[in-house]
């Protein structure tokens, strides 16, 4: 029996400890906006946040995880910052399949909460994780940008 | 009457029967486990081919061996070897037929067992099923595949005899002590060795190369050894493969680690630790590093390295090399990205850690066919500058002719 805390709400769920989180989110809370990709921590599918900061749920066994919070792409909207980030999303229009994007949102979002100063570099370095093939990349960009500028944290 | 007679009777077979059996069982019992200790499986299985079987290929310096099938089968494996055979070939290194083994073989090291131990293992071996598979011809190059040559070797270099336990040592050293001069053979890779391809008995546990790997120091130097680890901490990489901070076992100790040693009981693991931890200490090769500042931020220059790191790397192992999710992932403080050699550090990124049997965040993929040798030499350039403070680089021939030096 393993014990986890995701969006808020404690789960105890019977799989052994050594399951990665990514398949207790998706096969056993049914929480599917988090996407599996290559489940080698090589493509930022997966990424939910463990305690704010953003980690690859596909490497990450869920015995690992009591104690800890977990948030989801489900309930980031609940946070003030992340809203931001969503609207800047829509107003980028920045899915293509969609596939990478919750994925892309978790990592934006932690990049964004964690750090006081923000450039393109800065987005390269937190960004180049999570990949893309439908290649959004500039308009992801583009909305971190936006983003940044609106609370104060961007150094063009 | 007649009836509790037969009564007694069978009571007497079956109990003497059972006594036997359970001694056999406990007998087979005790050779698995020192089969495990010693590690037979790791040498006499070749990828992807049945356990025992043997037909590994050793490429070493003066040419190729392969290892013997150790299975029972008559004909292609150690089913016909009588007990004295067995013996003679661990003990002494010398086969059926009077031929002497290559010491890629460590009979070096398992001369010090005893009879009874090195019975127990084949007692095992002999209970596998049987493996018909002949190992390919060793293609040994003039004069070295003169193997009367090796008894001279042997004259100087074999040091035969069983281990003999030191009275004014602790119980748990004396174990220790068997455990790593003997079955596990620590020595005949963590030992260099010297022009004769003999272990170098001055620079005992002091470290070497193999097949592109370092096999640290693990002599009990503070300097340069495992003597400021803890025994929990020793006793933790040999379970886990990997001591935080300290180290992560990579290659063929990934190997060790996962076919041998966490498979010992825990008794046995500390009893090596202890003796380890007092072996003669050998100040040489890598120091043992101090992890720089733990506020390591990304680096405000972008550049090939850099890039390659952020995309494969930094969501595991951070820009301060602190593991993510997982102790396991922490690079400050490990030898491996503080030797300017980058040995360790080239192998572990062209072949990673991918063993199934560890947990999903201690795998480390494997990015030799991911990357070619310019992003693979300007990461390994980039994580020693960064991590190790190094101002060294490594370059693309280096990645090549590390590619070509692999063991097997
Ligand atoms: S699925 Fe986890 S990083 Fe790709
Ligand atoms: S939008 Fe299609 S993979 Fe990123």
């Amino acid at each position: 029996m393993q014990t986890v805390k995701v969006n808020n709400q404690t789960h105890v769920v019977d799989v052994p400890g050594d399951m990665p989180l990514l398949w207790v989110l998706r096969d056993i809370l049914k929480l599917t906006g988090t996407k599996f990709g290559c489940g080698i921590a090589q493509c930022g599918a997966c990424t939910v946040h463990m305690d704010g900061q953003p980690i690859r749920s596909c490497v990450l066994p869920v015995g690992d995880v009591s104690g800890r919070e977990i948030t989801t792409i489900e309930a980031i909207g609940e946070q003030p910052l992340a809203q931001k980030v969503q609207r800047a999303w829509l107003d980028h229009e920045v899915a293509q399949c969609g596939y990478c994007q919750s994925g892309q949102i978790m990592s934006a979002v932690a990049l964004l909460a964690n750090n006081n100063r923000i450039d393109d570099h800065a987005i390269d370095q937190a960004m180049a994780g999570n990949i893309c093939r439908c290649a959004t990349y500039t308009r992801i960009r583009s909305a971190i940008q936006d983003v940044s500028e609106s609370v104060g944290v961007w150094q063009p | 009457m007649r009836t509790l007679v037969y009564g007694l009777l069978a009571y007497l077979m079956t109990g003497a029967g059972m006594s036997l059996a359970s001694e056999d069982a406990a007998m087979l019992e005790k050779g698995k486990y020192l089969a495990k200790a010693a590690d037979c499986v790791a040498c006499h299985t070749a990828p992807g081919k049945e356990p025992y079987a043997g037909g590994l290929a050793f490429e070493l310096p003066f040419g190729t061996l392969y290892s013997p099938n150790i299975t029972p089968d008559r004909e292609t494996g150690i089913g016909g070897w009588s007990d004295e055979q067995f013996v003679k070939a661990l003990q002494e290194g010398i086969g059926p037929e009077g031929d002497h083994y290559y010491p890629a073989f460590p009979y070096t090291s398992y001369t010090k067992m005893p009879r009874e131990d090195i019975l127990a293992i084949k007692a095992y071996l002999f209970s596998l099923d049987p493996v018909e598979q002949s190992a390919p011809e060793n293609d040994i190059a003039f004069p070295f595949n003169q193997r009367w040559g090796l008894y001279f070797w042997n004259l100087l270099f074999l040091d035969e005899g069983r281990f003999e336990p030191d009275p004014d040592r602790s119980e748990d050293w004396n174990r220790g002590a068997y455990l790593v001069t003997g079955p596990g053979h620590c020595g005949e890779c963590h030992t260099p060795r010297n022009l004769f391809q003999a272990m170098d008995s001055s620079e005992r546990l002091a470290g070497a190369d193999l097949g592109g790997w370092r096999a640290y120091n693990i002599s009990g130097s503070d300097s340069h050894g495992i003597g400021t680890w803890t025994e929990e901490q020793l006793v933790n990489y040999f379970r886990q493969g990997y001591a935080e901070g300290l180290g992560v076992a990579g290659g063929p100790m990934a190997e060790v680690v996962d076919l041998s040693l966490r498979h010992l009981n825990d008794r046995d693991l500390r009893a090596i630790a202890t003796y380890l931890k007092q072996t003669e200490p050998q100040a040489t090769g890598l120091p043992r590093p101090t992890p720089l500042a733990d506020t390591l931020a990304a680096p405000e220059q972008p550049g090939l390295g850099s890039k390659v790191f952020a995309e494969a790397c930094a969501s595991c192992h951070q820009w301060n090399g602190e593991g993510n999710q997982s102790p396991a992932a922490t690079l400050a403080g490990l030898k491996t990205v503080h030797d300017p050699k980058a040995r360790n550090l080239m192998g572990i990124l062209m072949e990673g850690n991918p063993a199934s049997s560890l947990p999903v965040n201690h795998r480390m993929p494997d990015f030799g066919t991911i990357y070619n040798d310019y992003e693979l030499s300007a990461l390994a350039t980039f994580v020693l500058q960064h991590f190790g403070g190094l101002d060294a680089e490594v370059t693309p021939e280096q990645i090549r002719e590390r590619q070509a030096a692999a063991l097997h």
